[in-house]
């Protein structure tokens, strides 16, 4: 039935348009085409910027941060990234119960922090945002899947990483997968994202470049879903005013870790 | 449908500049965002040019709209996604009524979706038993106090801090609060909750990706990313226009976007989503529907008078510069659409004698062509709308809206093309408006049929000489 209606529809759409062209001909000025010159420069510019250049792009992301108040933080290293999160989670408070927990990605960078250990002297629980139980994964409403949601829900800061920070308007692109989930960036009252110095690229132009061209990115694609963040959430419905938190995060804070292991 | 009110522009309009509270949150809005908007583009690498560049971008888009919708439902499907092609808002309604029904689904949260506004999703959702909130924050406002949206990116824009504190302290049973930083809190809590128990999520789509087959939803608040995220079934309506072949379209289309809307090099959130929850995934819906809208759009698109309408990508930079909007407000349009897009788009969706007075109402300054990211030449369609109302036309199905004023024009083109005509006609005016009411030199009062001019302003009598006269004479 589906089928018959989109039929219906683009055949009506193509008796608007009263094309002389090929369909054929048509899909290929879009699609399949091959790399562009331009797109080449672009990769090849990504894989051998300079010290220099690198240092720039940073100064770019902590210019573009500062009016949308997103805090990035340059550390040296994985222990100072700790550390810090150790003193954010001693300073802030919870927003809707007095208990803290924290709920992180499982990811390789995250994973070197040590949450679980610096934490427990505070005893503060690190949750992991992934599904261990092999056989539950497919099943819809698993009973896995509902405790991770209410520990998510219950947790007052999220961690997470980042595949790329985009330097010019200071936005962490970040795609979904497993032990990955999209609402540690969403849910929780503050957001960390712990990145790499070498994964802050300039500008959209430079991401979509790597997501269409860059072999292991083209692999992935953009998954089910990838989120650009620019901050933290943000509103001004009522007379026009900027209240940060409106559904989202209300502060969001990017350690980039600036060693070069 | 949602309900259309064009016919009362004029009075709404009188209304609305009577409003001193309306009168200053539009010229505050205006102020900011116009001018915001206008530096932003100034701003880009590339300069306001982009926007020419993102016509061309949008118009080959369109051109070829067929082809590429054609791909976006392909992928979606590949994807994992259920795509849904709708005629009409009742087809759309329907279609995601079936699919409520089917997950047994009770409470939706929504998504700021101008199309949903324009196909009365809304309503027929709450008809139909289901427990609907709007989420963003003055979506949520509006839909309170039981309103339309009167911007399209600031729904809220006509109420008071005041009046918010009032609503909520009616309709959520909280103290009585103004601050906007505290009001805004209790939203977050009250919603929070409706996300959380929420079954169903909707949301629009800002611009969709066909070579991947992504649906694009741009935010600064979250709550887009929280209704496509926490309920188990999520479903995106778009109008059939909002499509973009390629990501290296994204990039010039999200950022002139984000500026148009509200002069951000990038909005707080954008989404790429593409399909539901894959094994493993902890969070993300089950199911995932893409709900694509014709609803008229089709007919648009045959006019080759107005297609480029079709570029449009609902960011609201044309009302935030218009002189016109910046006086009436979105209410007087009487439709989903209002400010310059709403005066082509309106009357296009509606009909045109229906919504005369949208296209009648616009000065064709040119300022909206100016401040739009995807430069549409708004003005060039506001004169092809009027040229319809005058002439009448058989395909849109117009029937010339004034006769008198047709035939008025016709025996004046007649007069001033036969000279002596004329120089009797200046004589006789001349002499005839000795007995019209004058003050300082100027004629206070026109009799009928030409009485429209003097109602608002005063007309300079005609010289008692003419300059040919003068000429003539070498004085």
């Amino acid at each position: 039935m589906a089928t018959s209606k989109h039929a219906e529809f683009i055949g009506r759409i193509k008796k608007a348009l009263g094309h002389p062209k090929e369909d054929d001909q048509r899909m290929a000025e879009f699609f399949n085409l091959p790399i562009s010159e331009n797109d080449r420069t672009i990769l090849e510019h990504i894989k051998n910027r300079t010290p220099e250049e690198k240092q720039k792009l940073f100064e770019v992301l902590i210019e573009a941060a500062k009016p949308i108040n997103l805090n990035v933080i340059a550390l040296p290293d994985v222990s100072s990234v700790t550390s810090a999160i150790v003193d954010l989670v001693e300073q802030k408070e919870p927003e809707w119960g007095s208990k803290k927990s924290v709920v992180a990605w499982n990811h390789p960078l995250i994973e070197r922090l040590n949450l679980e250990e610096a934490l427990s002297q505070q005893d503060v629980p690190v949750y992991v945002a992934e599904l261990k139980n092999e056989e539950e994964q497919s099943s819809s409403s698993s009973d896995e899947r509902k405790r991770l949601r209410q520990q998510i829900i219950d947790s007052y800061i999220g961690i997470t990483s980042a595949d790329f920070c985009m330097a010019d308007a200071a936005t962490l692109v970040m795609r979904t997968r497993p032990g990955q989930a999209r609402s540690v960036s969403l849910v929780p009252l503050i957001h960390i994202a712990v990145i790499r110095y070498d994964q802050i690229i300039a500008d959209l132009k430079e991401l979509y470049a790597l997501l269409k061209w860059d072999p292991e990115n083209h692999k992935e694609g953009l998954t089910n879903c990838m989120t650009f963040i620019s901050g933290p959430s943000k509103t001004a419905d009522i007379e026009a005013n900027m209240v940060h938190g409106a559904h989202g995060p209300r502060e969001v804070y990017v350690y980039v870790i600036s060693d070069k292991d | 449908m949602t309900e259309i009110t064009t016919e009362n522009y004029l009075s709404e309009a009188k209304r609305a500049i009577k409003n001193q509270v309306l009168q200053n949150a539009l010229a505050d809005l205006q102020h900011r965002f116009g001018t915001e908007t206008a530096l932003a583009y100034q701003n880009l690498p590339e300069g306001p040019e982009l926007r020419f560049k993102a016509h061309d971008i949008r118009m080959h888009t369109i051109d070829n709209l067929d082809v590429i919708l054609d791909k976006l439902a392909e992928n979606v499907r590949k994807n994992g996604g259920h795509v849904f092609f709708a005629n009409n808002g009742k087809d759309a309604i329907e279609y995601s009524l079936r699919i409520a029904r089917k997950h047994n689904v009770k409470r939706v949260v929504k998504g700021k979706s101008m199309v949903t506004e324009e196909i009365g999703l809304n309503s027929a959702f709450i008809e139909s038993g289901l427990d609907v909130s709007e989420t963003d924050l003055g979506e949520y406002i509006i839909q309170l106090a039981g309103e339309h949206p009167s911007h399209i990116i600031a729904p809220a824009i006509h109420k008071t801090r005041n009046d918010v504190g009032k609503l909520f302290s009616e309709k959520m049973g909280i103290p009585y609060i103004t601050d906007p930083a505290k009001l805004t809190q209790a939203a977050r809590k009250a919603l929070r909750e409706k996300f959380l128990a929420a079954d169903m999520g909707t949301s629009g789509c800002n611009l969709a990706c066909a070579e991947t087959g992504h649906i694009t939803t741009v935010s600064n608040e979250g709550n887009i990313r929280m209704a496509t995220t926490m309920p188990k079934v999520y479903i995106a309506f778009m109008g059939m226009e909002r499509v973009a072949a390629r990501l290296e379209d994204h990039d010039v289309l999200i950022r002139l976007l984000c500026r148009g809307a509200s002069a951000q090099n990038m909005a707080t959130y954008v989404s790429y989503i593409g399909g539901p929850r894959y094994p493993g995934q902890a969070d993300g819906p089950e199911e995932f529907h893409l709900v694509i809208l014709d609803n008229g759009r089709s007919r648009i698109l045959a006019d080759e008078d107005f297609r480029e309408m079709l570029c449009c990508i609902r960011c609201a930079a044309c009302l935030n510069v218009c002189p016109v909007y910046g006086k009436i407000g979105g209410h007087s349009y009487g439709f989903t659409y209002s400010g310059p897009v709403g005066a082509v788009v309106t009357p296009l969706l509606v009909g045109i004698n229906k919504a005369k007075h949208l296209c009648l109402g616009e000065t064709l300054c040119g300022a909206c062509k100016d401040q739009c990211p995807v430069d549409i030449d708004i003005p060039r369609m506001l004169l092809a709308l009027r040229s319809k109302l005058a002439e009448g036309d058989s395909v849109w199905g117009v029937t010339p809206a004034d006769r008198k004023e047709k035939s008025m024009y016709r025996a004046w083109s007649w007069m001033i093309s036969h000279r002596g005509v004329y120089d009797l006609f200046l004589k006789m005016a001349a002499f005839g408006q000795k007995f019209l009411p004058q003050k300082e030199g100027m004629i206070r009062w026109l009799p009928p049929p030409m009485n429209g001019w003097t109602q608002s302003r005063d007309m300079k009598p005609i010289a008692s000489e003419s300059f040919l006269q003068r000429w003539r004479k070498g004085s």
